[in-house]
């Protein structure tokens, strides 16, 4: 899925969790695509490779279940560009995915360690 | 999800475009901050613009993912689909307007069959409960369907445990009298439980009860509505009425509803069967009754006729009689009622169905050939990134609307075409005037369409899936080749002249026998006759002198007539079908088993009948003027009887029993043998017949046949005006050439002949049309190998053929494939149609018709091939 050529391969996203982190990203405060996509990737050590191909649908996937919200804001550079902020419930969301989540990587640890 | 397309609604709602610009400003955006940071990093301006703008993607493919996003992908896409197939069919006109008009032939060739199938075959008939309507007769060994005597039905009626109800019914003529001209009228006699079978309604008044059809009943009348409309002026006060039939006081009790066609004629009134029949004491003696009756739910046929079996059996034993062996026979009426159309229907179905196959094959091929040419298009498209699938779905979404377009077009030919197909057919077939297009017909219609819009459509796909870009995309520079799809459309063309001559083999069989009818000799010579057909009515003719009389008086005030050579009766006259078989047996020979008493149709002439038709005499004599009431009986059978018991000698002088020799019945002295005529039709078999003399068993129905020195037509007012001067009462049934009774009783041969010949032209258009698109192209594509060959040196001649063969090879393929595939197929239809008899020189004509037309539709690009311009095309190579 990858648009760039990198000489590393990199991670793909799992089918639905590109929302779940944006959710995520979005905890300290309203931020914009770009903003959401470094985040992700540095946040990742570098491990996850964000395709705006994909990012840019989740955000709209994102915004017609009303989880965030847009707003065009001035950033600190004096650069106008689109904030992308939690809802109360995006917020109740990314706590029910976060557990999920939790309790999936678990298990799938607990299964992966088992020994023989 | 619900919010979801909440969301997505309300954008649409409050319109898109916003979408796309807020897209481009972010996107704007978010690239300035890559390049800001790139900046940062120490990149210089140029170089970080660069950078971001490759880190960030496919520009086009994230608006449009994100605009996915917010449509509903299935119905924008396939709106999409829509758009650009309507774009393709634009731009290629020609090849849209073959594959319509090729498709709407087809489709409407097939929906105007299946629309008569349906009225005819498929929809249940008016009656409730339909389904479990049975028609029941008797059957003996020999004969199934015989008509069930009045006492076997009283116990079938009463002891059965299988039927809900059961009623008999059969047609009569009666002459209606004291109300103006006296009327030749039909009723139906049915008894009473008819009406509750039928679930027909009175508009006024009541129908039969149990009480009408008890013995010493006041004889009653229910009246059908057009009779009511049309004869007795709708008068509201006619219950309580009475109508003379026949000289007997019937009370008009009802009127019935409008619509109810349960007899194959047209019915003036019903009266209770029981006035006919009810006095009949004696098991065997016979009338024409059959019955209707609806089976309990739940009960099988077969054990519903076993059930009566089982009565029959005891009766059998109870009341022993000749009759002992007859059992019960039925059919569901839906079966009964078209089994004679149905084979005949299922055949035309079937040649329809193939007609639409070579039209699918020719549109496939069509879109083979296409495909190839726009290899370079779908290629293009490929590269710029549209999905394998999104292609798949183009391509059949292009065929689809196509074929949609071709079966609107199919649907409008065919309502055309049923109503010249209802024009046209002949008037026995049941219920062919109902043919409507109801939602069977158009859900069928639009069936037929997806199927070849996705049949054509599968092969355009197979087609591009195969080509890979790469070569296609190099390939199509230079006008593919595309060997693969030459392959497929060889095929395609084979199978076409195989299917050809099918349909050609079976038209032709049934043509050929449809002349052998025609052209065979009938025994008698129907031109120059008019055909007198009259019922006397028995109230005024009570007694057989004055049945006689009447004939005697009539035949010589006709005689009189200027013009008229000869006049002659006879009850039943040749190719109209019988008018009752019986049993026989000769007299000194041994006599057979009860099972295997032999069975003639008996028939009543005058004297002067046979002159009359010409029907010649080849042994004796013919009636004369001693054969009285109290002469001996005589009689005069046909030659296959004659030659059936004396192969070698003459059968003068012999003589025959009616009835058999397990039943009372007179002895005839055979004194003449006449030749055979076609008594059941043109071109039937001959069956034994034997005439007896109308002065010794007169009938009060005869037809009387005039022949005139020329045009007998100009007769008919003449004719009309001595009938009346012997009886102003006596209706005339019926006055006409009687070639024109001949004709008719070919009419449904010749109609299904006509449909089915139609279809077989159809077929070599469509299959001309295949084998000359294909070649075409295959010269096309090699003109300039034909190029080369020429400035080689090669002759003409040796172009043609090199060309021809092409043709010739396919052609013959397919008709060899065609003769192995027709075998099979006659053999279905002799099981079906009567009569129908294959033979090879019919299935060769066959071959060799559609192969010259393949090589005549092959002529013209194989001329094209040898008039390659050889200088130019290699210049331009």
């Amino acid at each position: 899925m990858s648009t760039v050529d990198d000489p590393r391969e990199r991670l793909e996203f799992l089918q639905g969790t590109l929302e779940v982190l944006i959710l995520r990203s979005l905890q300290p405060g309203p931020n914009h695509a770009y903003g959401i996509s470094q985040f992700l990737e540095r946040q990742s050590g570098d491990e996850f490779l964000v395709d705006n191909g994909s990012l840019y649908p989740a955000l709209q996937r994102l915004l017609q279940r009303a989880w965030i919200a847009a707003q065009w804001k001035t950033s600190p550079h004096g650069r106008r560009a689109r904030y992308y902020r939690l809802t109360p419930a995006g917020r109740k969301q990314l706590l029910a995915a976060t557990s999920r989540w939790q309790r999936f990587v678990e298990a799938m640890g607990r299964i992966l360690a088992t020994e023989g | 999800m619900l919010r979801e397309c909440w969301s997505k609604l309300c954008r649409i709602l409050t319109g898109r475009r916003g979408l796309a610009s807020d897209l481009s400003a972010e996107i704007d955006a978010h690239l300035e901050f890559e390049v800001r940071e790139n900046i940062a990093l120490g990149m210089p301006a140029d170089e970080a613009r660069a950078a971001a703008r490759r880190h960030i993607g496919n520009l086009t493919r994230i608006h449009e993912r994100a605009a996915e996003a917010w449509s509903f992908p299935s119905l924008e896409s396939i709106a999409q689909d829509l758009r650009y197939g309507l774009r393709g069919i634009r731009r290629s006109p020609g090849f849209s307007l073959v594959v319509v008009l090729t498709l709407a032939l087809g489709i409407g060739a097939n929906t105007a069959i299946f629309s008569v199938v349906n009225a005819v075959l498929l929809r249940p008939l008016p009656y409730p409960a339909a389904e479990r309507l049975v028609w029941l007769g008797e059957s003996d060994p020999k004969a199934e369907g015989i008509s069930v005597t009045w006492v076997n039905f009283q116990h079938w009626r009463n002891e059965n445990h299988s039927f809900e109800d059961m009623a008999g019914f059969r047609a009569a003529h009666l002459t209606l009298t004291g109300r103006g001209e006296p009327l030749l009228t039909r009723a139906g006699l049915v008894t009473h439980g008819f009406f509750g079978l039928v679930g027909a309604q009175p508009v006024l008044g009541r129908f039969f009860s149990a009480s009408d059809d008890l013995p010493g009943a006041v004889p009653t009348a229910v009246l059908d509505y057009r009779f009511w409309i049309g004869k007795l002026g709708a008068d509201p006060a006619v219950v309580g009425a009475t109508l003379a039939l026949d000289g007997k006081p019937y009370e008009v009790i009802g009127v019935l509803a409008p619509g109810l066609h349960f007899f194959p004629q047209s019915i003036d009134y019903y009266l209770p069967l029981h006035e006919f029949e009810g006095e009949v004491v004696d098991r065997a003696r016979h009338g024409s009754m059959r019955l209707l009756a609806r089976l309990k739910p739940g009960v099988t046929l077969a054990s519903a006729l076993a059930d009566l079996d089982l009565i029959m059996q005891r009766l059998a034993q109870s009341d022993p009689g000749p009759e002992t062996q007859h059992r019960a026979a039925g059919a569901f009426l839906t079966e009964y009622t078209t089994g004679d159309v149905r084979p005949t229907l299922l055949i035309l179905l079937a040649a329809a169905g193939l007609v639409l196959i070579l039209a699918c094959a020719n549109v496939a091929s069509l879109a083979l050939a296409r495909a190839t040419a726009r290899s370079r298009e779908i290629a293009i498209r490929a590269a710029i990134g549209a999905g394998r699938k999104r292609l798949v779905r183009q391509l059949l979404t292009e065929n689809l609307l196509l074929a949609a377009l071709g079966g609107v077009a199919g649907g409008l030919l065919a309502q055309w075409a049923s109503g010249a197909l209802i024009a046209a057919g002949p008037r026995d077939i049941p219920r062919l005037a109902d043919t409507s297009f109801d939602w069977r017909v158009l859900s069928f219609a639009a069936v037929i369409t997806m199927l070849t819009g996705l049949l054509t459509g599968i092969a355009a796909v197979i087609t591009a899936g195969r080509r890979d870009l790469a070569s296609a995309l190099k390939d199509s520079a230079r006008s593919g080749t595309g060997r693969g799809g030459q392959r497929s459309r060889s095929v395609l063309v084979v199978a076409q002249i195989a299917i050809t001559l099918v349909l050609a083999f079976a038209a032709g069989s049934l043509l050929r026998n449809l002349v052998v009818a025609q052209t065979a000799d009938p025994g008698f010579v129907p031109e120059n006759v008019l055909a007198l057909e009259l019922v006397l009515p028995s109230a005024s003719y009570k007694s057989p002198q004055a049945v006689g009389g009447f004939y005697d008086q009539l035949e010589r005030d006709l005689h009189g007539l200027p013009g008229v050579t000869s006049v002659g009766a006879v009850r039943c006259p040749p190719s109209v079908g019988d008018c009752g078989d019986w049993f026989y047996s000769i007299l000194g020979r041994p006599a057979p088993q009860p099972s295997d008493v032999p069975i003639a149709l008996f028939n009543t002439a005058d004297r002067d009948y046979f002159g009359a038709m010409r029907i010649p005499l080849r042994e004796g004599r013919t009636f004369g003027d001693g054969d009285r009431a109290g002469t001996p009986l005589v009689a005069i059978v046909n030659e296959t009887f004659a030659r059936k018991w004396w192969p070698a000698e003459s059968a003068v002088g012999h003589r025959v029993k009616w009835g058999g020799p397990y039943r009372d019945g007179p002895i005839y002295q055979i004194v003449g043998v006449a030749g055979n005529v076609s008594q059941m039709g043109l071109g039937t078999e001959p069956y034994p017949e034997v005439y007896l003399p109308f002065s010794q068993s007169p009938d009060r129905a005869m037809v009387v046949m005039i022949r005139a020195g020329g045009d007998a037509s100009s007769l008919a007012p003449a004719v009309r005006r001595r009938v009346t001067a012997i009886d102003g009462n006596l209706p005339i049934e019926s006055l006409r050439p009687f070639t024109a009774t001949v004709a008719a009783s070919l009419s449904q041969r010749r109609f299904s002949t006509l449909l089915l010949a139609l279809f077989a032209g159809l077929a070599m258009a469509l299959a001309a049309v295949g084998i000359y698109g294909l070649l075409n192209y295959w010269v096309r594509v090699r003109e300039g190998e034909i190029a080369i060959r020429m400035a080689l040196g090669a002759p003409r001649p040796s172009i043609l053929r090199w060309a021809g063969w092409q043709a010739l090879r396919l052609s013959l393929l397919g008709a060899l494939i065609g003769m192995l595939g027709s075998w099979p197929a006659s053999r279905f239809m002799e099981d079906l149609v009567f009569g129908v008899s294959h033979d090879f020189a019919t299935l060769a004509a066959g071959g060799l018709v559609v192969v010259a037309i393949a090589m005549i539709a092959a002529a013209i690009p194989v001329w094209r091939a040898t008039h390659v311009d050889a200088v130019n095309k290699l210049h331009r190579a």
